[in-house]
């Protein structure tokens, strides 16, 4: 088979990141590749199904271990627009005290920028793809910016149940910022509030990528080239610049796609695995790691989730979006708590299915039999959740290695190891306490909080930016230090991650990166 | 554009259904019409068919009568990237017939250590002491994936054929609402 026409850019895989980034350079006259592992999703093959929903997720997890194992699959995407096709679009924004960690607080990972350098590309993402909130209620707990283009969400009675409880703790809420049309946006329809925002949103209400970076980026003429299982990056002899990426195709066939700039967007476990999968003797460490970074400082969230019973006949828990209606970032300090350190965001009600992990059955694993069908029956219009994202400290043991496993084309998959340290543990305990007062305040009948053990949602880091070649991996535009035309994109970048859901930041870097490489394009292609 | 104009226009036939092969011809069927159709079994083994019914119907009665093992029989028939199975996100890694196979042959194991009879054999309180000390991991000599973890997926495919379809849903009397239902697809 022939070696395909070299491109400007070469984008490892097509989720929300490899979108902003196919985007921005496609509009300025690039001609982009997009190599995706799984499929090119179509609008019609997004069934409003929790069952169906599942194949937009990924199918070849890597290996994991640890104490606390990341849910990889549960978090992972597969298939154009990645993770954000069965997102929630939660839209919270990291906060300034995010930034600085490591300068105010002697804790973590500073990030090479700001929130006030990030804050003007919060503003335009929601601009670009449509954010509905309130701004001005939000503006309680960061600076100023611009309003949000639509009003907030409109709220059910499963979200409200909960505001006496919050008012009850002198905790202040606002409704909750989503990246879901509350009316009509640029084409989009507004929300009809079903509840199927995780198997896909097909008629664009939610801002998943293909209808909005991703359209955009094929608008000028970016390609999607799916089931391309990407392998290597390609050096040049002297390893001082990267020329391609090797990858096979959906007949499993090896090809090279040459390129000026090679853009790894391909989240937490591969961006990492690709990275020291290429080693050369230039680079035996693999790319971008002569540092030994390359992997390290992987993140996660606790959830503190309390459910409730209310007693009311229908309190329309099947109704919603599947992200939040009412938030608070009250709790947010990193040392708000005694003897623990790290935010959380508190936030509530998702519409609820009976099936999957956020089901009604599963918020009490413990029941089976007939006490599981009547707990089923009772719940399916009388529960309701709240959850705090806890934060977690970036930890250079929490890490992304290779495996002695193999995948079919003989490259080492991904083993991740992840433990939460006992600051994310304590925080996630008080939050758990603290949330069952507010479930009792709200008036639950009955409430109980998961407490089994913390479960890691989200995934961030692995391939962490800075300021400097000896901190970190990449710049805080993506570049890697070690060579200027291989970049990074994505949740793979954060050096640490707040308490707040990542999509919303990962795309105002994004856009910061990408619009950094489309100006210093001369200079940085060659 | 309104509500209802925009639901009805996205809006397909009501049920999940599966592709079942009966008598040579390909059918669309839900897991619980395969399973009263008698569709055949392809992947699973008849004891492990027996078991995977026995065990759902303990975790969520009904669950043999809406198709589990015609559910997760058909999955484990299809491509890793095809398949529905909670397994999938559970990071399991494909085949999941190694999961199931491993899962279904440790309860059957452990039954007969324990009480010299195969689970289905066993009288409804055996069932329901044996899943639950499944349950809690407390079967001694258990050889096979951890007790809780199986517990925890094979519930969720109870869970899955009895309430997770529009059949299901609708039967705890809340609407489904799809934009898009799945026979179209299949």
């Amino acid at each position: 088979m022939a070696t395909p026409e070299k491109v400007d850019v070469a984008i490892v895989g097509a989720g929300a990141s490899a979108s902003v980034f196919a985007s921005v350079l496609a509009r300025a006259g690039k001609k982009v590749v997009m190599l995706e592992q799984g499929p090119d999703w179509q609008n019609g093959d997004l069934i409003s199904s929790e069952i169906w929903g599942r194949r937009l997720k990924t199918v070849n997890p890597a290996i994991l271990e640890g104490k606390d194992r990341l849910g990889y699959s549960y978090n992972a995407g597969w298939g154009s627009g990645g993770a954000a096709t069965h997102y929630f679009a939660m839209f919270p924004r990291l906060l300034p005290s995010d930034f600085n960690m490591k300068s105010a607080y002697g804790r973590g990972l500073d990030w090479p920028f700001s929130y006030d350098d990030l804050a003007p590309y919060y503003d335009r993402v929601a601009q670009d793809i449509g954010v509905s909130g309130d701004a001005k209620a939000e503006e309680r707990w960061r600076p100023p910016g611009q309003p949000y283009p639509m009003p907030p969400i409109r709220s059910f009675r499963h979200g409200d149940v909960w505001l006496k409880g919050f008012e009850a703790l002198g905790i202040k809420t606002a409704r909750a910022t989503t990246a879901i049309n509350s009316q009509d946006y640029k084409g989009r329809p507004a929300c009809v509030y079903d509840g199927w925002c995780n198997a896909g949103c097909p008629i664009g209400a939610l801002a998943n990528p293909s209808f909005t970076y991703l359209a955009e980026a094929r608008r000028h003429g970016a390609e999607v080239r799916p089931f391309s299982t990407v392998t290597r990056v390609l050096t040049n002899d002297k390893g001082d610049r990267v020329t391609g990426i090797e990858y096979y195709d959906r007949e499993k066939q090896r090809q090279v796609q040459e390129a000026s700039i090679v853009i790894l967007a391909a989240f937490v476990s591969q961006n990492p695995r690709i990275l020291l999968n290429s080693a050369t003797d230039k680079h035996p460490q693999g790319l971008a790691n002569a540092n030994g970074l390359v992997g390290r400082y992987v993140m996660a969230h606790t959830g503190a989730t309390i459910w409730g019973m209310f007693d009311e006949p229908d309190i329309q828990n099947y109704m919603g979006v599947l992200s939040a209606m009412h938030w608070s970032y009250d709790r947010y300090g990193k040392t708000a708590r005694p003897g623990v350190f790290g935010s959380i965001l508190w936030h509530c009600s998702p519409a609820i299915k009976p099936n999957d992990i956020g089901g009604i059955a599963n918020s009490r694993n413990d029941l089976f039999g007939q006490a599981l069908v009547d707990f089923i029956k009772r719940g399916s219009r009388q529960l309701s959740r709240l959850q705090a994202f806890g934060e977690e400290l970036p930890n250079p043991d929490n890490r992304v290695v290779l495996a002695g496993e193999k995948d079919e084309f003989g490259f080492p998959l991904a083993r991740i190891n992840h433990s939460y340290d006992q600051d994310a543990i304590g925080v996630w305990q008080q939050a758990c306490d603290e949330g069952l007062q507010i479930a009792k305040a709200a008036g639950a009948t009955e409430s109980w909080a998961l407490r089994a053990a913390p479960p890691t949602i989200h995934m961030v880091g692995g391939t962490a930016m800075g300021r400097s070649a000896a901190d970190s991996v990449a710049n805080g535009y993506g570049q890697t230090h070690e060579i200027p035309n291989l970049w990074l994109a994505g949740v793979t970048l954060f050096p640490t991650e707040g308490a707040v859901n990542p999509t919303y930041t990962m795309y105002a870097a994004s856009l910061r990166g990408a619009e950094h490489l489309a100006a210093n394009w001369n200079a940085i292609a060659g | 554009m309104a509500e209802i104009q925009r639901r009805a226009l996205m809006q397909g036939a009501a049920l999940a259904a599966l592709s079942f092969t009966i008598d040579g011809a390909e059918v669309w069927l839900s897991p619980s019409q395969a399973q009263a159709q008698g569709a055949p079994i392809n992947v699973l083994k008849p004891d492990e068919v027996e078991t995977l019914e026995a065990v759902g119907d303990t975790l969520l009665p009904g669950a043999r009568k809406a198709g589990i093992a015609n559910f997760v029989d058909n999955q484990l028939g299809v491509a890793p990237g095809d398949c529905l199975l909670m397994a999938r996100i559970a990071s399991v890694r494909p085949p999941f017939v190694n999961f199931y196979r491993a899962a279904l042959g440790a309860i059957e194991r452990s039954c007969l250590s324990l009480h010299g009879k195969r689970f289905a054999e066993l009288a409804p309180a055996a069932q329901y002491d044996f899943v639950d000390r499944m349950r809690q991991n407390k079967i001694e000599g258990w050889q096979g994936p951890p007790g809780p973890f199986v517990y925890f997926l094979l519930r969720h495919d109870a869970v899955d054929v009895a309430f997770g379809t529009v059949e299901g849903i609708e039967s705890l009397g809340v609407p489904y609402m799809p934009h898009i239902s799945p026979e179209k697809r299949w």
